[in-house]
């Protein structure tokens, strides 16, 4: 199919020659076939700037024709009598070629421009993981390369106090060191789209404990509140990622607030969602578009060090959005932020009654 | 008195992941023995009748799974599971086709030694079987199917009971809604997981201090539970 936006310009060229026909017959018994010729003139202008080569050129050919038919004597002929009027039809010619030639170029100037930015924004992302990777997975490595080889090289000549520090510091570091990479595959097996969803239909409190203990460490400078109601229905998802999910808005509530204070874990039904929510009372949420806080390596502090690599509000939302729900962020009055967790609830199976035992 | 230390096959072609488990497992006083490939772990499996077997899902050769099932043909010798995190699904497999425990990589030695203790303790009292079990505030007596909770008479369904035989038959080992169905609620329910959701969290309602952070019926996600008890 043709572009339909040229079939448009065609169009608009002969609306554009008899409008200028229009006006040109209404001037002409008080005007000179000058400034008429520059009515058409107009008209061409404005169809080679809005239009391409083609649409230009039919309102060029059409307005000469049409000035020498009914304005140019003798008039009713396409002959000219007087040839300085074929100067003026070869001018009108031109000036529309000339103007659509420029506008072609200030167009391809424009989308040149703009594939520059796409890739300039492709390499500010790539310098930004770059940079979060260097740090974030340098540090644990520089770690654990320089334990290792101290432990491998002078082991013996070591206290036994250094060189279990070290050792537990090896096993720190690379602990970290294997959450940070899980959270890269992770993010690259969304954004490939090679993630199945294993569904299955599950409780909240199910998913909650065992996040809960998997963090347990990691929390313990918290108040955890957790209030899951107990009439909760079934939701049916991929429980392994959800407890993903969940373990990030935890982690990050606890990364950006301060040791003591209260990080609450609620749940609730809410028309045909289930929405979980995760709210801490820290600083907040960053001013201006609260929505920025899931883009890849955002970092909620400008100083954004030893946090993690800004991926887990990111894998959490694309892991709530392929269950087809989503993750809002809000800010709390009073200062902190709080993130819900929304699922889709379906109708939940059913499970056979059973008679007590006595 | 060499031959009374517990013997530990190692099937695992990494040789770093060998050496580190052979270093560990020896410093625990267990003999180990190594097998770099899938096949050759299937016939030292025989010849040197090892107390408990290790396998890595990811063989070059054959499927860790196939060398769980060619154990299990002729041996009720307890099997440890090492996989990948990527291999969920043939964790599971590996798990209903015999294997009694998991450990995913990359792992602390400290979670592989707890498994291994517990397996070997399972193996060797499985005759004697638990029948009573001790919660930090519950009591149930299976055989005699009565339980009390902070010293009071509470009542649990046919199917509870059943449920809380299964696990406790695999004490501390983990046990998957695939088993658990089968068992409690027949083969025909094997993909009814649902029904395991809604029963573990009655139970867990009944037994648990606190059911959102269960201590004994701990949920292992994608794959099962395991009943853990203070002892």
């Amino acid at each position: 199919m043709k572009a339909p936006r040229e079939l448009i310009g065609y169009a608009w060229a002969a609306v554009a020659t008899a409008a200028a026909t229009v006006a040109g017959l209404a001037m002409a018994a008080r005007f000179d076939l000058v400034n008429i010729a520059m009515v058409y003139l107009v008209s061409v202008v404005v169809i080679a700037l809005r239009y391409s080569y083609g649409p230009a050129i039919l309102a060029s050919i059409a307005s000469v024709a049409a000035l020498d038919y009914l304005f140019v004597p003798p008039l009713g002929h396409f002959s000219v009598s007087d040839v300085q009027y074929l100067l003026t039809f070869v001018m009108v010619l031109v000036v529309a070629l000339v103007i659509s030639y420029l506008v072609e170029s200030v167009r391809r100037q424009a989308r040149a421009q703009s594939t520059l930015e796409v890739e300039a924004e492709t390499e500010r992302i790539r310098s930004t993981l770059l940079a979060s990777i260097s740090h974030d997975l340098r540090t644990p490595l520089a770690v654990i390369v320089g334990a290792s080889s101290t432990l491998a090289e002078s082991g013996e000549r070591l206290s036994a106090e250094d060189r279990h520090a070290l050792a537990a510091s090896l096993f720190a570091q690379s602990s970290e060191l294997t959450e940070h990479v899980a959270k890269v595959l992770q993010m690259t097996r969304f954004e490939t789209g090679t993630i199945a969803l294993a569904r299955e239909w599950t409780t909240v409190g199910e998913i909650a404990g065992s996040v809960l203990n998997r963090l347990k460490e990691r929390m313990a400078a918290h108040r955890l509140i957790v209030d899951l109601p107990n009439d909760l229905p079934l939701v049916r998802v991929d429980a392994s990622l959800i407890e993903q999910a969940l373990g990030n808005l935890l982690e990050n509530g606890a990364t950006h607030t301060p040791p003591g204070t209260v990080v609450r874990l609620s749940a609730q039904q809410s028309g045909d969602q289930l929405v979980v929510s995760v709210v801490d009372y820290g600083d907040g949420l960053p001013d201006g578009d609260v929505e920025q806080v899931f883009a890849k390596f955002h970092h909620r502090s400008t100083a954004g060090t030893g946090s993690g690599m800004g991926l887990g509000l990111a894998i959490c939302r694309a892991i709530a959005r392929l269950h087809g729900g989503n993750v809002r962020a809000e800010r709390v009055p009073g200062g902190g932020a709080a993130f819900h967790l929304a699922l889709p609830i379906e109708k939940p199976p059913t499970v056979p009654d059973e008679i007590f035992a006595t | 008195m060499t031959e009374l230390r517990p013997a530990i096959l190692v099937v695992e072609d990494e040789p770093e992941i060998r050496r580190f488990l052979r270093a560990s497992l020896g410093a625990e006083g267990y003999r180990v023995v190594e097998s770099a490939t899938g096949r050759r772990g299937i016939i030292d499996a025989g010849t040197h009748k090892p107390d408990l077997v290790i396998v890595d899902l990811g063989l070059p050769d054959v499927d860790g799974l196939d060398v769980v099932k060619g154990i299990r043909e002729w041996s009720t010798v307890p099997i440890l599971i090492l996989s990948a995190r990527a291999q969920e699904r043939s964790k599971v497999e590996a798990l209903d086709a015999g294997a009694d425990d998991y450990v995913t990589k990359p792992f602390g030695m400290g979670e592989l030694l707890a498994r291994v203790r517990v397996a070997l303790r399972h193996a060797a009292r499985s005759r004697i079987g638990t029948n009573v079990l001790e919660l930090e505030n519950a009591t149930v007596d299976l055989e005699r199917r009565t339980a009390t909770r902070d010293g009071h008479d509470i009542r649990l369904t046919p199917i509870e009971f059943r449920l809380l035989a299964c696990l406790a038959k695999h004490l501390g080992m983990v046990v998957t809604h695939g088993q658990l169905l089968a068992e409690v609620w027949g083969p025909t329910h094997r993909d009814d997981t649902h029904y395991v959701r809604i029963y573990m969290k009655q139970l867990r309602e009944k037994l648990e201090k606190d059911p959102v952070r269960p201590r004994h019926l701990v949920t292992e996600l994608g794959v099962g539970y395991r009943l853990l008890t203070d002892e």
